[in-house]
């Protein structure tokens, strides 16, 4: 990361691309970091959007985004993407000029982003479309009433379930699988860690994934005023692990030498509370901190 | 049986909780996701035996349910809009297994735009797969129709899945009192679930929806559907004869609301039907013969009970909450087709409305049974009426001004 | 038959007091619809829910159009949605307003044909199960018993505690509205002859830009006031203020908190939705969370 023009905070972009006025929930972190990326892309770049809580971003007349939309369905946006690339690469062929050029964006949830947008992500991957894949991964179907999704951690309770017993897919490994040019994990609150990994992809071609945990006040049950400081509990306990991939490797951007337990981080949403009250569930609690341990104990690039 | 205050969504949960369901593959989709989440509750607490999947994709919902139903279990499950068209390769797939089993539609408009309100495009989709259609113009009926699908579904001379759909908002959200049936009680109306020819087992081999590869055979397999389809017709009779000897309440194919001397006849399906009641409530009132024909099935069509209620009746208004672009709406075809070459057939009149959920006005009614007046007494039959008004695109002139003529970024040729 | 309306925020419990006051009425052995109305709005945003009861089972469906009472749980949504809110008043109808202000000043501004009555209540979280309290005495032909029963039932899956709130809030409410209970009557209904015709059009066939959902320009969502979601605003003080110019504005969602030059940060109103990340992130804690005006005492 030594050639990132966010060596400090101060570099942050200043200029805002994504206007206020949108339907997102007060407190949104998905908006959060959407802001985030874009502020970094800029204007010229189409987002792509799979069903989830972003369907609403664009709503008749009213769109915050200074660049370009298209809604397709909840399953094909990578397809979408596909299809808008193609079209600018003839476009460009015959005489369009450069600077017409549009980053293509996919913006999708994570309810898409491993369920049923897998198989055309998977398929756009493998043919190297020259796209970025943003996610933001509430770890359910927020729009819908935060029914659990593939990415719904363990031990959460959801809409359909009091306390989900299996793990969370992990899509950063289902992604480096098919090797891709890039990959990253991001978060909100680590501003100029998304920062760098933002330009970073922007520079590449090829399928790139950006990554980015989206605490979610509505479906996590936590006030709204805590987007950040759960954001940063994910962090600082080791569950959300910032790492990047590129060149066939994994490295590790924020590695949290002195790890929070991760009860730090499940005990201020309500979402975990069954595993606190009305007694406190030690077995629970060991199992997701034991793989929170094991994960960091298998990691030697930090 | 005991009176409660029920969204259409939870009379739909309780329906698949009362017959019993095996199992339920489900994935969410507004505004049908409270059904599952409600099944979802009850089964993971153990008031429900039985099983909830949920699936990545209504696509996998709709696999998932057709090859369970051929493997032996009753099987419930719900989609909506959207959801319903990613489903339809499946859709169309499954009547032709001869498996039976239950899918509600919550009707929402479909994409593009997005809409999360009300209509009937998304079930009318479906018309054309096999699947039966029950539609519903209450939250109790909604309760009713899917014990009635299970019935009918799994009749030794029918075997074909049944589309239960209910009106997104209008039913989904809205909670009226609804007479919820004992469990025993049930049982005397639906018995356990007989697989009869449908079981994967070690000891009976079976390979289920093979290829045909010769037109004969196709033609054959396709035909057999259909008469399958027509037999729900009496089979729906014979049912709902049965349901009112258990229940009390009686349903017939086409609900027939103040036909007595009526020579306008409004023809609507699904829960904007009673709308039209306390239109033809207040017209009777000033002494116009108007009545109100809904039929509650629409796979199998009931076309000798419309001919029946229709024939010699000056007028039939017909109000398709769909549209068909380039031809207009679905129901209107149909009757016409049902109608056609017969000398006292009514005048067919088409209003198309009520899309995305946007209401109809009882002055709206009123205005259609007045159109239909000067239509008998001049004999003319006015174009089909696509139901807007000035004030509707004065409001959507501003959208479009918002749309189109906000101030260009900097640099661009304007 | 009645038809009843209520007007909320997403999260002050209109859903909730619609189906209390359904519940009442259905105890009462009355036939009941009651429903929410939402879109695409969250948290914050104006919401709607209503009720109908009658003696006979009731066919009218969807929105209520002419009310006989129109409940609004929180006196600054006049200022965001007061044509949707006040769609239908008539003569007959009553208004009532929950808030500060006196039932005079509203009946002045608004300038309804309705009769305005106002209920202050100082519990803005539960305020939905208040206005079904007081819509239950303004309706009469509800027993106290009817309205106790409802909040039992509907509050239930809360737990106690919400249901022994719920009935302190609902009792409040029941006395406030003493003078007036029993003054919501049931419209006659207007007979055919009395509707005007619709003005129907023959919808033109538009040029194709226009045809489409599609949106030539951005930034467009700037002229919707998400600002008027809030309900606690964030007040910075520029004395404390550090300048470091980053935190706050990085950290907003809504892109509604910008920083000049020489690192004074500036809240547009017009678009915070009152979050508060701002407040918990700013490190000298030079912004703090003041009420709106007019929602909470």
């Amino acid at each position: 990361m030594t050639d990132s023009s966010f060596a400090h905070l101060k570099n942050l972009p200043k200029a805002r691309q994504l206007a206020g006025g949108t339907p997102m929930c007060a407190g949104c972190g998905g908006l959060q970091v959407l802001h985030q990326v874009l502020d970094i892309l800029g204007e010229n770049t189409v987002l792509i959007n799979a069903a989830g809580c972003m369907t609403l971003l664009a709503n008749y007349p009213y769109t915050p985004l200074r660049g370009s939309w298209l809604y397709t369905a909840m399953a094909s946006a990578p397809a979408g993407a596909q299809g808008v690339r193609d079209a600018l690469d003839i476009l460009l062929e015959r005489g369009l000029p450069k600077e017409q050029d549009l980053t293509v964006v996919v913006l999708s949830g994570d309810g898409a982003a491993g369920g049923i947008g897998l198989s055309a992500a998977s398929a756009a991957i493998e043919r190297g479309l020259d796209f970025i894949y943003l996610v933001y991964d509430n770890e359910g179907y927020g729009n819908t009433g935060q029914q659990q999704s593939a990415s719904t951690p363990h031990g959460a309770r959801t809409a359909t379930c009091r306390d989900l017993r299996r793990w969370k897919k992990d899509l950063f490994a289902i992604w480096t699988a098919h090797l891709p040019t890039y990959a990253a994990t991001l978060i909100g609150c680590e501003p100029l860690d998304l920062a760098r990994k933002v330009e970073k992809a922007a520079t590449m071609k090829g399928p790139r994934l950006l990554l980015a945990l989206a605490p979610c006040p509505t479906g996590w049950d936590f006030d709204p005023a805590e987007t950040t400081e759960i954001g940063r509990l994910a962090v600082r306990s080791g569950i959300w692990p910032l790492k990047e991939y590129a060149d066939g490797r994994v490295t590790h951007t924020r590695a949290p030498h002195d790890r929070l337990p991760v009860e730090d981080y499940l005990s201020r949403q309500g979402r975990f509370r069954h595993l606190f009250e009305p007694q406190r569930d030690a077995v629970q609690l060991g199992e997701i901190q034991a793989a929170v341990d094991t994960y960091w104990n298998e990691i030697r690039d930090y | 049986m005991t009176r409660h205050l029920l969204s259409g969504n939870a009379a739909a949960a309780w329906g698949a909780r009362l017959a019993r369901a095996d199992y339920v593959p489900a994935f969410p989709i507004t505004p049908q996701t409270e059904i599952i989440e409600t099944l979802a509750g009850w089964i993971e607490s153990g008031a429900m035996p039985g099983r909830l999947t949920l699936l990545e994709s209504e696509h996998s919902m709709l696999t998932a349910a057709c090859a369970a139903a051929v493997t032996g279990v009753r099987v419930f499950t719900a989609t909506s809009s959207q959801g319903l068209l990613y489903a339809l390769e499946m859709i169309y797939a499954a009547p032709g297994l001869r498996a039976p089993f239950v899918l509600v539609n919550v009707s929402r408009g479909v994409q593009t735009p997005v809409t999360l309100e009300p209509d009937h495009t998304d079930v009318l989709a479906a018309r054309d797969s096999g699947f039966l259609q029950l539609h519903c113009a209450t939250c109790q009926e909604v309760l009713d129709s899917i014990l009635i699908a299970y019935r009918l579904a799994e009749h030794p001379d029918i075997r074909l899945p049944v589309l239960v759909n209910l009106d997104g908002f209008y039913l989904s959200f809205t909670r009226e009192p609804v007479l919820l049936p004992s469990v025993e009680q049930t049982a005397r109306f639906l018995p356990p679930f007989a697989p009869e020819h449908l079981r994967f087992r070690a000891d009976q081999p079976v390979a289920e929806g093979a290829a045909v590869l010769g037109s004969a055979a196709y033609s054959y397999f396709r035909y057999q559907s259909h008469l399958a389809a027509l037999a729900a017709l009496p089979a729906f009779e014979a049912i709902c004869a049965e349901f009112d000897t258990v229940f009390g309440r009686s349903y017939s194919i086409v609900e027939a609301y103040r036909m007595e001397d009526a020579d306008n006849v409004f023809l609507m399906i699904g829960s904007f039907a009673t709308k039209a009641k306390v239109a033809v409530d207040r017209l009777r009132d000033a002494g116009r013969r108007v009545g109100l024909l809904r039929p509650r099935l629409t796979r199998p069509w009931p076309e000798a009970g419309l001919q029946r209620w229709l024939l010699g009746r000056r007028t039939v208004m017909v109000v398709d909450q769909n549209l068909s672009m380039g031809k207009g709406g679905v129901l209107a075809t149909e009757l016409a087709s049902s109608l056609y070459g017969r000398p006292d057939a009514p005048r067919l009149l088409s209003f198309i409305g009520g899309l995305g959920g946007r209401d109809i006005g009882v002055e709206e009614f009123h205005e259609m049974a007045a159109i239909a007046q000067r239509s008998a007494d001049t004999g003319a039959t006015p174009p089909p009426r696509l139901l807007y008004t000035a004030d509707e695109l004065r409001e959507v002139r501003k959208l479009q001004a918002i749309a189109h003529n906000a101030p260009r970024r900097a640099g661009e040729p304007s | 038959m009645f038809r009843i309306r209520f007007h909320g925020r997403g999260g002050q419990g209109m859903k909730t007091a619609s189906r209390i006051l359904g519940s009442a009425f259905f105890h009462a052995g009355y036939e009941v619809q009651d429903a929410p109305h939402y879109g695409a709005e969250r948290r914050g945003a104006p919401v709607s829910a209503y009720v109908r009861a009658d003696r006979r089972p009731i066919d009218e469906r969807g929105i209520i159009r002419c009310p006989d009472l129109v409940v609004v749980a929180d006196e600054s949504l006049l200022a965001i949605a007061a044509r949707s809110i006040l769609a239908g008043i008539d003569r007959h109808s009553i208004l009532l307003i929950v808030g500060h202000e006196a039932a005079m000043v509203w009946q002045e501004r608004l300038n309804v044909p309705g009769t305005v009555l106002t209920l202050p209540t100082d519990a803005p979280r539960f305020s939905g199960v208040a206005c079904a309290g007081a819509a239950a005495r303004l309706v009469g032909a509800l027993g106290h018993d009817a309205m106790t029963e409802a909040i039992g039932a509907e509050l239930a899956g809360f737990g106690d505690k919400a249901v022994a709130e719920g009935l302190t809030l609902a009792e409040a409410a029941w006395q406030a509205m003493a003078p007036h209970a029993g003054c919501v009557s049931e419209a006659d209904e207007l007979p055919a002859s009395r509707h005007a015709p619709p003005e129907w059009i023959d919808l033109p066939a538009d040029p194709v830009d226009a045809a489409t959902p599609a949106i030539h320009a951005g930034a467009t969502s700037a002229a919707l006031n998400t600002g008027l979601w809030r309900t606690l605003r964030p007040v910075i003080d520029h004395e404390r203020c550090n300048r470091c110019w980053w935190i706050c504005s990085e950290f907003c969602p809504d892109s509604a908190i910008t920083v000049a030059a020489d690192g004074t940060p500036q809240i547009d109103y017009e678009h915070c939705k009152g979050c508060l990340i701002c407040v918990a992130q700013c490190p000298p804690h030079a912004i703090r969370a003041v009420p709106e005006q007019g929602v909470t005492p």
